[in-house]
């Protein structure tokens, strides 16, 4: 299965709240069928058949014997999830970072701080406050 | 009904259900900085984290129009793609965007605004993921943790 469909299995498997709930009981510890279906209105096999979808999705793993055996949760499909959205929002935060420069280049402010290292030799320290904008006015 | 306040002096980001926040003023014309955002020459400049290079397969600004980049570093790449659904110059942009390799998903809707403020322009991006719910959990499952170290991170890169 490439990744792509394994995300969307994912995201499928996460849209129902049932199963988000069922997840979240299993993050503090395993727990077999029985106990999972203690805290909702609904019989004991429509909630193996959440765990069915959970398994299906690999957030949950689970021996044979469904009934009796516990279930745990798997984070690693999780993890892609966050991974996905993390590595977008890093992207973009430090691409901003990096326009912000860019933009200052292209105005030929150059870097924004008082001190350049590009230009080791500038001896010629012009008697410029520093806050002084180009044109004049304090903001 | 999450709602997180996060980020840093220069950038704000708000998570949000499905919605990621992400507000910055740039010290620039709002016609440079569409510019920027706008044009392949100018966005291969800026686009991508600090050591790596972008280059600007497609970017066809016009609603219908698609768009392709491909991000390089060392060792490998990360290509995005979508498509512009609404262009208004200077103003206002909206497209779609898809990671086409690696952890992929159902597309996220960015609508960009570039507001006139004193001292420049206000960029003000919010991201619809494709499912509130699944957003929602991935930040109680340990989303807001990311998003704080990357944030300690670029307050690191500023202050160098």
């Amino acid at each position: 299965m490439s990744r792509v469909d394994h995300l969307s299995t994912t995201f499928a498997a996460l849209a129902d709240p049932t199963r988000r709930a069922i997840l979240a009981r299993l993050a503090d510890g395993e727990a077999t069928v029985g106990e999972l279906a203690q805290p909702f209105d609904v019989s004991l096999p429509a909630i193996s058949k959440h765990v069915k979808v959970l398994q299906n999705a690999g957030l949950v793993e689970q021996g044979r014997q469904a009934q009796w055996r516990p279930c745990r949760l798997r984070p690693e499909p999780l993890r892609e999830v966050v991974a996905w959205m993390t590595r977008y929002r890093e992207f973009l935060g430090v691409s901003f970072d990096r326009l912000d420069g860019y933009l200052a280049e292209l105005q030929g402010a150059g870097p924004q701080h008082n001190d350049v290292p590009e230009r080791p030799a500038a001896a010629d320290h012009r008697d410029v406050p520093e806050k002084t904008e180009p044109n004049g006015e304090t903001p | 009904m999450t709602k997180q306040d996060l980020g840093n002096e220069a950038t704000k980001v708000v998570a949000e259900n499905d919605e990621l926040l992400i507000e910055r003023t740039f010290a620039a014309p709002r016609d440079l900085v569409w510019a920027a955002m706008t044009s392949a020459e100018h966005l291969a400049r800026w686009i991508g984290p600090h050591g790596t290079t972008t280059e600007v397969v497609e970017m066809d600004v016009r609603p219908g129009g698609g768009w392709k980049w491909i991000n390089k570093y060392d060792g490998g790449s990360v290509t995005f793609a979508g498509e512009y659904l609404e262009v208004e110059p200077p103003t206002r942009l909206v497209r779609t965007t898809a990671p086409e390799d690696g952890p992929a998903g159902p597309p996220a809707v960015e609508t960009i605004t570039f507001e006139e403020v004193e001292g420049g322009t206000r960029v003000h991006w919010v991201t619809r993921f494709p499912s509130a719910e699944v957003l929602e959990f991935a930040i109680s499952a340990g989303m807001a943790k990311g998003i704080i170290e990357q944030f300690e991170r670029l307050a690191d890169l500023l202050a160098q």
